[in-house]
């Protein structure tokens, strides 16, 4: 585990210079061979190339066959943004026999070309083309962190996205602990009924991944447990588990036992007080709550006809095959009435935040399909009940799904369009026959107001982060306005969050159906294995090094530091543990003395290209 | 005011032929492609909608169904299969039977079996009235009017005109009042407009309006031209093709009804004579136009012909029936053979007799009044709101 520099200052500094066109992205407004000109009479610069497009195989070979030859023992590309093609010429070099951290990347695309045009492109250019050769000369090599790695993951939450991580990752031979809070597995999926596109039930679902998981000697279930302790980095968490604090004791069954609308019943970890669990990894499956409408939001707990759709879902479920008609606490129904978006996409101004001051302003994404779903068995099993539908879109976007709608607009399911700022309106009628009135503008029917009589109406709530505070709170986890967990990147990075070695695997991320869960847990799990699968991790090296000769122990550096045990004190000297140390940097412009300073970016560094910028 | 939705009227409407208007999503591609549809009386998305939505009464007074002439186009820019010009086409049907106040329309357009017993037991009537009251069977020539004596024929015809015209204008009336809606809507009188019209108010609308439109109503009925505004080539076939139809049927009816006593002949008119050019117009013009309709409906040739509804093919056959025997007939007169020509001619009247009796009051035939009557109301209606 280190990150020493290797010395090689006292070298001769070689720097090679290569310039892309980016076909015409950048040479269009960019004059590059001017730009090869202007730079290349700086000190140090022994070669400059120009090429068409530097990421090509040719373009790569321009660079290795320079250091080859001995022509460079730094190298400057000047073409897109780093974050596209860093890593691919840092990998051209060390494929050369090069140390891939003696090189530098200046970005004269999105920086110049992509906003400037003519002469000011080119001067601009220049000015970072001259700063990344400025840096390039200072450049140490650097080794990547090595830091050993316990081939174990923690998954935290028992529902179907985490079984299905654990089971992924026991399969590749790694041991997992699943931590459940409840004494079920199953989570919402245990819930439902049928599930869209498939018709399968949540039952067979759960069933399916639950008697596996607790078949498995690879993982072990923790039911009733919950996490209360954390420390560690990636490779080596440890993890403090105690009972959950849900009084679950008080539940008996077999483990293995199906248990309706609930879940299969493991139980209790067996342990008693807190225990500590090492992993290299944890993968996050915390999942979602449904929304909860407001006391009297469509007339919520006012009105004994009113109920939420997983509540109806459950009534439903445990009505007897083949009995007719649709009866639910002792009541015909009649006629239904389902609203979508009770919870989902909503807009300031126009709906009252829930308790903790937020909006959900997202689509739910699974409520359109599920009601449809709904809808669809109640005109097949009940074909005297009519349905009503009262949705702002309909947004049935997954595979499979748009037959819902075309299956209930078939069994002449009614639908409404409401607009957000005027919803339905659900008024109780002491009229016979139908205890209730919705009353709605309808879009469809040019604004008119209609109103439509019913016996029920079932809200199609949607999905709210699962409250795990105290987890974000411990973990220091990045949550986004929703109240998810936040992934570094919505594409390029989808299951992972900025704490490295921790993973996102289903609806604790975002609102997704059981099979975009399910996707997200096998990507999450994969990239748990090939985190862990070595026995070590690499980490970049770019991290805090103390100059132990400058450090006088004024422990500023501690203070300061964002990352709970990334810098400490020894022996009266701050000491950084690199694989903790993010590398913000945050230390180094508070530390009196100059004493500690980041790998690959250091104060000289950038001293020295400032006085190239001023210089060019 | 709010209307308040019926989810039954849809599930009832299947029987009238709509099959498809619950797959509807709104979107108003057909209205957009309808070369008929105006932005005062768009269509055929907005009576679709009243549809779904079981609003029977915005039906009621929807003059929509009626300025459709089924070109297709919707249908077949429809994203969703809903078929919107065959549910305008079930919704007149529809509405054929909600003027009628007999309950016999509805009959007829949602029973099969009432459908046909009744246009056999009016034939069995017609044909048990020849049994029992025709005259001599002369068989040394062709004496139609010694068998069925024109002047005996013709005041049953004149009978059956008016009884056949109290029903269809009664029914007209109810259509009007269903679609002239509520007079509180129409602007008020001031009193010196009441003064002047003084009890010449028609459901709050003055009677001057009705009078100074009439000239619509006579050109529509004539000339169907809205119809002509169908775009494409074979769309104005269609129109040419219904217009054929309706002038044949016009003319033959007003030999027949008022004109017996020149047609009815026993002695063989000159080719040039007027009467029987007439007949060869009308006969040729029902024939081809049934004709082709009819293959059309088999071969299910266009979008228009793509379904049918059994009072189509009752319609359809029925006429081309009465034509073809009629055209027998004058060829049996011209070969000089006088039982075969008897026979045919009850078998003529068994054929057209129930045709007219089921049609014209109850059935498509009333779209020849109902169709320009509507173009007409809808001007005195647009004028009346306007008066403000
Ligand atoms: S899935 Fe449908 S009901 Fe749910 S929030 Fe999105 S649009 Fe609304
Ligand atoms: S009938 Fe078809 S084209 Fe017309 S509004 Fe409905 S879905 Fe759209």
């Amino acid at each position: 585990m280190t990150a020493e520099p290797s010395e090689s200052t006292t070298e001769e500094k070689k720097v090679g210079v290569y310039i892309c066109h980016c076909g015409g992205n950048i040479s269009d407004h960019v004059d590059v061979d001017q730009l090869a000109k202007n730079v290349a009479g700086i000190e140090g610069v022994t070669v400059t190339h120009t090429n068409m497009f530097m990421c090509s195989d040719p373009g790569q070979e321009l660079i290795q066959a320079d250091i080859k030859s001995g022509k460079i023992n730094r190298a400057v590309v000047a073409s897109c943004a780093p974050s596209l093609h860093e890593l691919t010429f840092r990998s051209a070099i060390k494929r050369a026999n090069m140390n891939p951290y003696l090189y530098e990347h200046a970005n004269i695309r999105e920086q110049v070309s992509w906003v400037h045009h003519g002469d000011t492109a080119t001067a601009k250019a220049t000015h970072l083309v001259a700063a990344a050769i400025a840096k390039a000369k200072n450049l140490l090599p650097l080794e990547p962190i090595r830091v050993d790695a316990v081939g174990h993951v923690t998954v935290i939450g028992g529902g179907v996205a985490g079984m299905r991580a654990a089971l992924d990752l026991s399969r590749r031979g790694i041991r997992v602990a699943l931590v459940e809070k409840t004494a079920f597995l199953g989570g919402n999926t245990a819930r439902l009924d049928r599930l869209v596109p498939t018709n399968d039930t949540g039952e067979n679902v759960v069933r399916t991944l639950g008697d596996a998981v607790i078949a498995d000697p690879g993982i072990t279930v923790y039911g009733c447990a919950q996490i209360v302790g954390y420390e560690g980095y990636v490779g080596n968490f440890k993890l403090t588990l105690a009972q959950s604090t849900l009084k679950c004791s008080t539940i008996s069954h077999e483990a293995g036992d199906w248990v309706s609308n609930t879940g299969l019943y493991v139980g209790e970890a067996g342990k008693d007080g807190q225990w500590v669990v090492e992993s290299g990894a944890i993968v996050f499956a915390t999942g979602f709550t449904p929304y909860r409408p407001r006391e009297g939001e469509y007339g919520y707990l006012n009105v004994p006809e009113v109920v939420t759709l997983p509540d109806f879902i459950q009534e439903m479920a445990q009505l007897p095959a083949g009995g007719r008609p649709l009866t639910i606490g002792g009541r015909t129904i009649r006629r239904v009435a389902f609203i979508h978006c009770v919870g989902s996409r909503q807009i300031p101004g126009i709906h009252e935040p829930g308790g903790d001051g937020k909006l959900n302003e997202y689509c739910s994404r699974t409520c359109c399909s599920a009601i449809l779903q709904a809808a669809v068995q109640i005109r097949t099993r009940y074909p005297e009940t009519r349905v009503f539908e009262y949705y702002r879109d309909i947004r049935t976007y997954g595979r499979g799904q748009e037959d819902y709608y075309d299956r209930a607009s078939d069994q002449n399911v009614l639908f409404f369009r409401y607009e957000p700022e005027s919803p339905p309106l659900v008024e109780r009628i002491e009229r016979r026959p139908y205890p209730l009135r919705v009353r709605v503008k309808d879009t469809l029917t040019f604004g008119e107001e209609l109103t439509a009589e019913v016996d029920l109406v079932v809200l199609g709530v949607g999905m709210q982060a699962h409250p795990i505070g105290d987890l974000v709170d411990m973990m220091k986890l990045p949550t986004g306005m929703d109240g998810f967990l936040q992934e570094v990147h919505p594409k390029l990075r989808p299951v992972e969050i900025a704490n490295n070695g921790i993973l996102l695997a289903g609806a604790c991320q975002a609102p997704m159906d059981i099979s975009e869960a399910c996707n997200a847990a096998q990507a999450a799990a994969a990239k748990a294995a090939t985190l862990l699968i070595k026995g070590h991790v690499e980490l970049d090296p770019y991290v805090a090094q103390v100059d132990g000769s400058r450090c006088t122990g004024h422990g500023r550096c501690v203070e300061v530091c964002p990352v709970e045990g990334a810098v400490r004190m020894a022996a009266g000297k701050a000491s950084v543990n690199p694989a903790l140390c993010t590398g913000c940097g945050i230390c180094v412009g508070e530390c009196p003395e100059q004493a500690i300073d980041v790998n690959g970016w250091t104060l000289k560094q950038y001293e020295e290209m400032v006085d190239a910028i001023l210089a060019a | 005011m709010s209307a308040e939705v019926n989810p039954d009227l849809i599930v009832d409407l299947k029987k009238f032929g709509v099959k498809s208007a619950s797959a509807c999503f709104n979107c108003g591609n057909c209205t957009a492609i309808c070369s008929l549809s105006s932005e005062s009386t768009p269509f055929p998305r907005k009576v679709i909608r009243y549809l779904q939505l079981g609003l029977k009464d915005k039906l009621m007074e929807s003059p929509e169904p009626w300025l459709c002439y089924y070109c297709g186009d919707c249908s077949e820019t429809c994203p969703r299969q809903a078929d919107p010009g065959e549910v305008m086409m079930g919704l007149r049907r529809y509405l054929t039977s909600m003027y009628d106040w007999t309950g016999i329309s509805r009959l007829f357009y949602t029973s099969t079996v009432f459908e046909v017993f009744s246009i056999l037991l009016v034939a069995a009537l017609v044909g048990l009235g020849f049994y029992t009251f025709h005259g001599p069977m002369l068989t040394d020539r062709v004496a139609l009017n010694v068998f069925a004596p024109n002047t005996t024929i013709e005041i049953l015809d004149l009978i059956m005109l008016g009884v056949l015209s109290f029903l269809l204008l009664t029914n007209a009336y109810r259509m009007f009042r269903a679609v002239m809606g509520d007079p509180a809507q129409y602007p008020e009188l001031t009193p010196f407009e009441k003064q002047q019209f003084q009890n010449r108010i028609i459901r709050g609308i003055p009677a001057p309006l009705f009078i100074s439109e009439a000239k619509e109503f006579v050109v529509h009925f004539l000339t169907q031209k809205k119809f002509i505004a169908c775009g494409t080539a074979s769309q104005r076939m269609q129109w040419f093709n219904h217009l054929l139809i309706m002038t044949g049927y016009s003319t033959v009816f007003l030999l027949v009804v008022v004109g017996l006593r020149w047609f009815q002949r026993d002695e063989i008119y000159a080719l040039w004579h007027p009467v029987r050019l007439l007949g060869y117009y009308a006969t040729f013009a029902i024939l081809y136009g049934t004709t082709i309709a009819i293959v059309g409906r088999i071969k299910r040739s266009k979008t228009v012909y793509a379904h049918s509804h059994s009072s189509d093919w009752a319609f359809l056959v029925l006429l081309w029936l009465t034509t073809f025997s009629g055209i027998l007939i004058h060829g049996t007169r011209m070969l000089e053979m006088p039982l075969t020509t008897y026979y045919l001619y009850v078998i003529h009247l068994m054929i057209a007799v129930p045709m007219l009796v089921i049609e014209v009051p109850f059935a498509k035939w009333t779209h020849q009044l109902y169709r320009p009557l509507i173009v007409y109301l809808m001007n005195v209606k647009k004028r009346a709101m306007a008066r403000a």
